[in-house]
């Protein structure tokens, strides 16, 4: 019998979540393929164009998915219909780990600032680096995540990038931004005594949410996007490299009916207040896990004047008959 | 915030139809209709703008009700008329912006700060009577849904007169001097063509900023100031 690895004391994996009534198709001719989600009025129906020659390393669409014995994380990330049509990569970008010592999920979700030029490479190193920082920071027993630590090391990154890209030693924070500006939230999830914590951070306008899957409502943890005063909206963020002195900060328990979501604004803006067909739609879909892929096709719905990139990643506690 | 069907860019091209701008009328209809076009080829910019064309001379008329124009298919037509009543521009303004945006929200959609982009070929024939409403009409506490304006003279417009009228100096534009003035319509069409494209791109991303470019035979009004 292969020994079972760090972290994975028991070599029987965890059971699948639910899945639809009824059983799966078989292969064979009748087998009919995805159709895009509409929701409300499509968007432009087209075939995705390449993008640019060196943004080959940034695939159109990513998904994950996996559970540790307490949680089931899945996440997808989809290039957007504006990005699908002007040949530019998805800049959006989502990462995640298990903390093997404790069964912990670390996460992190990146936009890139469209107007930076590298900001695809941008958001996935931010990333990457939030990532590894919060292993880190939880590998020392840091009882509470410091975002602002998190921040400072994700922007480390990228000033590191903009050195060996520009080939100076000290990079202005106007250079690395105009290169690789990002928002930025990443959080854990982890066990506090008996129950479920999550703590988040933002740089930015990206979001977070719990739903609540029994009513199908929203709770968001930070705020929108409203002009204060007016009837109006702003997408106007401040990203990385630029990290405030305390980062927006969320502290929440997760315990059954909740699902944590995590997303870009190409998520949130459609969700809006998650009352209408969109906020229907995931709390639906989002019942149980989905498997990987069909979340990135649930994602990849289509309304018009919703082009941007979209990447969301959800974390359920898992039920304790599922174990 | 409620579900939207959609974010919107409210979007007014105000241009003057005082009896100066006679001789031009052949390019600023032109203008206009190559404005429609670059729009209706850009289908997925389109979708996230609401076109309005105004004409004013003494008052304000509707050449074009706020529109999308991936379905509009009239052209709209400027009438050349009366003086340049600077405060019946912003004066209807007021009431106008306000009015679009309540609509647009009511019919689902959440609105970006508007913009309006101004052609004008002389001074206001209404002395300084226009500053107030002016002020009122930009200042973001008393409007809430208070525009950007981007302001484009030519003519016997000054460059001051340009550089009071945007909402900021980088907006105020002149063209050079000599310039043929039917050219530099011409090029204040195509140049406002390509700030609502490159704008629709950025409004619904990470960095929302209002892309302005200068038109071909313009210069920055503030660099005139003074000269």
């Amino acid at each position: 019998m292969t020994p079972a690895r760090r972290g994975d004391p028991d070599p029987v994996p965890p059971a699948a979540p639910p899945r639809p009534a009824g059983p799966p198709p078989a292969a064979g001719p009748e087998l009919v393929p995805w159709q895009r989600i509409t929701v409300d009025v499509p968007g432009l129906e087209f075939e995705a164009r390449p993008p640019s020659q060196y943004a080959f390393d940034f695939p159109d669409s990513e998904c994950e998915g996996w559970s540790t014995d307490r949680l089931t994380l899945r996440f997808a990330s989809v290039r957007g219909a504006k990005h699908r049509y002007y040949r530019q990569p998805r800049q959006d970008a989502a990462r995640a780990a298990v903390h093997e010592a404790t069964g912990s999920i670390v996460f992190a979700v990146a936009d890139g600032v469209s107007s930076a030029a590298e900001s695809h490479q941008g958001a996935v190193e931010a990333c990457r680096a939030a990532v590894e920082r919060i292993l880190y920071l939880l590998d020392r027993g840091a009882e509470r995540l410091d975002g602002a630590d998190v921040a400072a090391h994700a922007a480390e990154r990228l000033r590191e990038l903009a050195r060996w890209r520009l080939g100076v030693a000290v990079p202005q924070a106007a250079e690395v931004a105009r290169l690789y500006a990002t928002t930025l939230v990443a959080g854990v999830v982890r066990a506090a005594g008996d129950a479920l914590e999550a703590e988040v951070f933002r740089i930015g306008d990206s979001g977070a949410w719990l739903l609540d899957r029994a009513g199908g409502g929203y709770h968001p943890l930070f705020g929108g996007k409203a002009v204060p005063g007016t009837p109006l909206v702003s997408n106007e963020v401040s990203p990385l490299p630029l990290v405030p002195d305390r980062p927006e900060t969320a502290v929440e328990r997760l315990a059954e009916p909740w699902t944590l979501l995590v997303g870009t604004d190409g998520f949130g803006d459609p969700l809006g207040e998650g009352d209408g067909r969109v906020g229907e739609l995931f709390a639906s879909q989002l019942a149980s896990p989905p498997t990987p892929l069909w979340l990135g096709h649930v994602l990849d719905f289509t309304r018009e004047t919703f082009d941007d990139d979209r990447t969301l990643l959800a974390i359920w506690p898992r039920a304790e008959g599922a174990r | 915030m409620a579900e939207a069907k959609g974010v919107l860019l409210p979007a007014y091209v105000v241009a003057d139809e005082s009896g100066s701008m006679a001789p031009y009328q052949r390019e600023l209809g032109d203008g206009v209709a190559s404005l429609c076009e670059g729009l209706r080829a850009e289908p997925m910019v389109a979708a996230k703008l609401r076109l309005a064309v105004l004409g004013f001379s003494d008052d304000v008329q509707v050449r074009l009700a706020v529109a999308d124009m991936r379905t509009e298919t009239t052209v709209p037509r400027l009438v050349i008329r009366g003086v340049t009543n600077y405060r019946a521009l912003f004066e209807d303004l007021l009431v106008r912006i306000p009015g679009d945006v309540k609509w647009l929200r009511g019919e689902g959609y959440r609105v970006h700060r508007p913009v309006v982009f101004l052609l004008s070929d002389g001074q206001p024939t209404d002395g300084s009577s226009w500053h107030a409403p002016h002020a009122e009409l930009t200042d973001r506490d008393r409007t809430p849904t208070a525009p950007n304006i981007i302001a484009c003279g030519l003519g016997d417009a000054r460059a001051q007169t340009m550089v009071d009228v945007a909402t900021r100096p980088e907006f105020a534009f002149l063209a050079k001097s000599g310039t043929d003035v039917g050219r530099a319509i011409s090029e204040f069409f195509h140049s406002l063509t390509m700030s609502l494209v490159a704008s629709g791109h950025a409004l619904n991303s990470a960095n929302p900023q209002l892309v302005v470019n200068r038109p071909d035979q313009f210069t920055m009004a503030i660099d005139e100031v003074g000269r």
